[in-house]
């Protein structure tokens, strides 16, 4: 898999194995709890149900599309990738983009889950380095196939509905940072309203 | 997209490098919106459209019936071989980072690798849960003191900066792999070490493809990974609250 592949997976990870599926998970745990947590129930559940998800791609994104967006910051992501672009926009524009920035996410990654074999794979680190009342980076190693251990880091915001995740770091490549970039780029030649559209209709590119 | 590009090094390699590093010192363009850690973007851009060029008629096609042919064991295998011929730069790095501990479990790792691994076909090591660490002298002079440094495509070499490239000639005469071609005229680990470096990009070529722009977001990965590999994964988070608040420009 590549970086883009392990963001959009891991990322929709996280919020996917809040799942009811298997077994439930504390919404208000702190945030090393609460990603231990997640990513036990998600492995687990891609476990038990793995044929089916196989057989059933559709499945498997539906799962994750119906209890990931509730739980992720999205539009705090949108707008730290919108930046300056996203000033002075209206909220249902941004409310937009981030709905459609996680469609795409979720269509074109959740398959990748299933590389997974077990939660075993996922290794949460204990806490380091500055962490605040307001936000935390949660530490995991990822182990691949090939026996490599893949570090990736969750930042997380503590909101009025608990500490939700708004960035996820591979290998030390942030996606907002990166997808920041690409965006700004886009969105400076083309506008805002055209990049959303295309976002929309699935026809954009995320990297 | 790790700085494992120095395989490709001849000697007459290192020569052209540094005749084109005093050219470029002299050359910083300033045309329109600059990334103060890219004052050479037109030649990066040109250079990276050279090796798009390249990649897309000769080295992604070979590569690519390479990955076709060969069983995966053996792929492995091969890839864990050049790993293994190119582990000295890491060794010679920690030692120079003074980094001891590490230096202990890198040296450890290649002695069990060459031997028990026959000649590092195998990897017992990461069976026996060695970490593979991964230096080079980019990170080390960057460890020294030598941070930021501007962004540089190298022409067949792929992305790098000012610093990585000066990195690229002690490099050159540290690892195996290039040592072998060097010193006796044994190319196959410097022809394995490109294919497998090529197989293991695969994966990004849709993502290169489709972005809005390539050249910005092979930069933008490059960057953000050096300073992991610099800082040994222990980054500081992007400015989070800066991008909220940046002022228009």
């Amino acid at each position: 898999m590549n970086i883009v592949q392990k963001v959009g997976c891991l990322a929709i990870g996280l919020m996917a194995g809040l799942s009811a599926y298997a077994q439930p998970v504390d919404f208000t745990a702190e945030p090393l709890e609460l990603v231990t947590q997640v990513s036990n129930s998600l492995f687990d559940d891609i476990n038990q149900n793995r044929a089916i998800y196989q057989q059933n791609p559709t499945g498997l994104e539906n799962v994750v599309r119906e209890i990931f967006i509730p739980l992720l910051d999205k539009n705090r992501s949108a707008r730290l990738i919108l930046g300056r672009h996203g000033r002075g926009l209206e909220g249902e524009k941004v409310d937009a983009f981030a709905e459609a920035l996680l469609n795409q996410l979720v269509g074109r990654y959740s398959e990748g889950l299933l590389e997974f074999d077990s939660r075993d794979q996922v290794e949460v680190l204990p806490l380091a380095g500055k962490n605040t009342e307001r936000q935390t980076r949660v530490r995991t190693r990822i182990e691949l196939s090939n026996g490599e251990k893949a570090p990736v880091d969750y930042i997380l915001r503590k909101t009025d509905d608990g500490w939700k995740a708004f960035d996820v770091i591979i290998e030390g490549i942030s996606y907002v940072a990166t997808y920041r970039t690409q965006f700004g780029e886009e969105i400076t030649r083309d506008g805002f309203d055209q990049v959303l559209e295309r976002l929309q209709s699935g026809s954009i590119a995320l990297e | 997209m790790k700085n494992r590009s120095a395989k490709v090094f001849s000697r007459s390699g290192v020569t052209v490098l540094a005749g084109m590093i005093s050219l470029l010192a002299g050359c910083a363009t300033t045309s329109g919106e600059r990334d103060p850690s890219d004052p050479w973007e037109g030649f990066n851009r040109g250079s990276f459209e050279f090796n798009r060029g390249l990649d897309k008629a000769i080295v992604r096609p070979i590569a690519k019936a390479y990955h076709y042919v060969t069983p995966d064991l053996l792929e492995q295998g091969i890839e864990n071989i050049v790993t293994n011929l190119s582990y000295p730069v890491t060794i010679v790095n920690l030692l120079l980072q003074g980094k001891f501990e590490d230096f202990g479990e890198a040296l450890g790792r290649f002695v069990l690798n060459s031997t028990f691994g026959v000649a590092g076909l195998f990897d017992p090591a990461t069976i026996e849960g060695i970490p593979r660490h991964d230096e080079d002298f980019g990170q080390t002079f960057a460890v020294w003191g030598w941070k930021d440094s501007p962004f540089l495509m190298l022409p067949f070499l792929g992305p790098s900066t000012l610093r990585d490239g000066i990195g690229l000639v002690p490099e050159f005469y540290t690892d195996g792999v290039s040592i072998a071609s060097s010193e006796f005229d044994r190319y196959e680990p410097l022809v394995a070490d490109l294919l497998t470096l090529r197989v293991n990009l695969f994966d990004l070529d849709d993502d290169l493809n489709e972005a809005a722009d390539p050249y910005l977001l092979v930069r933008d990965a490059y960057m953000q990974s050096r300073e992991f590999d610099i800082e040994d994964g222990e980054t500081e988070l992007p400015d989070y609250d800066d991008f909220l608040d940046e002022e228009e420009e």
